[in-house]
């Protein structure tokens, strides 16, 4: 008995086989969307883009949502375990708890500066675009980026927080169930760039 | 700079000896190469450096954005041949998960080989086209593909070839550069009888001419940590690989503007 030919369908391979050969003038899959997914309701309330750009000035305040956004009572923040070193990704992971323990996030995912995935364990891959958008926006020449909220979906908040760390600006993007207050804000930017940065030299 | 994948469906099937000839090959002939050990069971570094159990490398790079590439390129005595080792981060270290996970990560890695001024990276990937192994495939400029002359393997090339136009839809730009038969054995009917089937089912311009026979040399030269053209009756062998370079060179050179390996 033949060993190879009744094991396959030489038609069906050499089409397969030519298909790869051709060159291949589709664009490749993107996954750059608008980054909204079908739990999106929109912005909280007037969105960034019809608020007049204020006049350049040192932006002492963190937040910078674009919301008249009167802070729900947040858990209040709690001091991240700065002693607990371990490989970058269980580091992460432990913040993960730590954001889910504190401010009931469901997801967080984290970018790097070029908008690469460090994390993601949030099932919203669809905001990272709109989370990268965000955080640039938030940025002022000069200053340090605030955070920003955006509402996704009914109870859900994504909250996008860049935070410089060791390894350069950081963008968290967090779905919480309400956006996050100014003390919380801080515990989180603070508790991040801890989680990021090189151990220390012996 | 160009990234050419060296990887197949099955395990097994020469593709860590295939990826350090090869590259030692191009080293040879004055192109800067780097050699990238993508599978997580260290082939590469296991044959090559004795320390390769405490290098870091790629699967450290891919689970920690912190470490700069230049902290993973191990040099060799040839001065345009370096290596990455496997590491010491595992797949699973590294979030495991399936195709996609680390498509960011291992871009980024390339992008990076380019910028340190090498004209080739060639990366040798664990046995499949998932996982990481699809993500360094989604992110190559090119792939070939290590083939065992026996009938089980040549019953794998559908498969291959169906996991590759998927890859393909990711990474539009891959070029096929082809299989290229190994462990043939003249002396063995089913084994010739298996690499003259495969060249019979394949379009030719997608099966290399140039054949791998199975020989003591390769197992002598990794007991000694070394590629087969560095040993003292080896040259026979390195006839093999340059040969296997010069149909790579003559591949990529009708896409010279994007592909030129120098």
């Amino acid at each position: 008995m033949d060993p190879i030919y009744p094991w396959l369908d030489p038609i069906e391979v050499r089409r397969l086989a030519d298909r790869l050969m051709k060159p291949n003038h589709e664009p490749a899959v993107s996954v750059t969307d608008a980054g909204f997914d079908d739990g999106f309701v929109g912005y909280a309330s007037e969105p960034c883009a019809s608020s007049p750009l204020p006049a350049p000035q040192p932006p002492p305040i963190r937040e910078v949502a674009p919301t008249p956004y009167q802070a729900q009572p947040s858990p209040p923040p709690a001091d991240f375990p700065s002693s607990a070193r371990g490989p970058f990704l269980e580091r992460i992971q432990r913040f993960r708890d730590w954001m889910r323990h504190h401010f009931s996030a469901t997801g967080i995912f984290i970018l790097d500066r070029e908008g690469a995935v460090i994390f993601d364990e949030s099932s919203h891959g669809r905001l990272h675009f709109l989370a990268r958008s965000l955080a640039l926006a938030s940025r002022r020449p000069g200053a340090t980026g605030g955070n920003v909220h955006v509402k996704i979906g009914a109870g859900a908040t994504l909250e996008v927080i860049p935070v410089d760390t060791a390894y350069g600006c950081l963008v968290l993007g967090a779905v919480v169930p309400e956006a996050l207050a100014p003390p919380a804000v801080g515990a989180v930017m603070e508790a991040l760039a801890q989680v990021a940065s090189p151990p220390a030299e012996n | 700079m160009i990234s050419i994948a060296v990887s197949s469906q099955k395990g097994g099937v020469g593709k860590t000896t295939v990826s350090i000839n090869l590259a030692h090959s191009f080293a040879r002939a004055g192109v800067r190469t780097l050699l990238v050990d993508a599978d997580p069971q260290g082939s590469v570094g296991l044959s090559l450096t004795r320390q390769s159990r405490l290098l870091a490398g790629f699967y450290d790079y891919l689970a920690d954005p912190g470490i700069p590439l230049d902290r993973l390129i191990v040099p060799t005595r040839l001065e345009t041949f370096s290596l990455v080792a496997s590491g010491q981060a595992s797949d699973y270290e590294a979030g495991g998960g399936g195709m996609g996970a680390h498509l960011a990560r291992v871009r980024a890695f390339l992008r990076s080989v380019a910028a340190r001024g090498f004209d080739l990276c060639l990366i040798d990937t664990a046995a499949g086209l998932f996982g990481v192994t699809g993500d360094v495939i989604a992110s190559s400029d090119a792939i070939m593909i290590p083939q065992q002359a026996e009938p089980l393997g040549i019953r794998s090339v559908p498969k291959l070839l169906e996991g590759l136009n998927r890859l393909r839809v990711m990474n539009p730009r891959l070029s096929v550069l082809g299989v290229c038969l190994t462990m043939v054995q003249h002396d063995l009917a089913e084994s010739t009888e298996a690499a003259a089937a495969l060249r019979q089912l394949l379009p030719p311009e997608m099966v290399f001419q140039t054949q791998i026979p199975r020989d003591g040399l390769f197992v002598r030269a990794s007991a000694r940590g070394l590629p087969i053209g560095v040993l003292e009756d080896g040259a026979g062998a390195q006839v093999v690989f340059d040969s296997l370079r010069m149909e790579i060179e003559a591949k990529l050179e009708p896409t010279s503007g994007q592909h030129a390996v120098r």
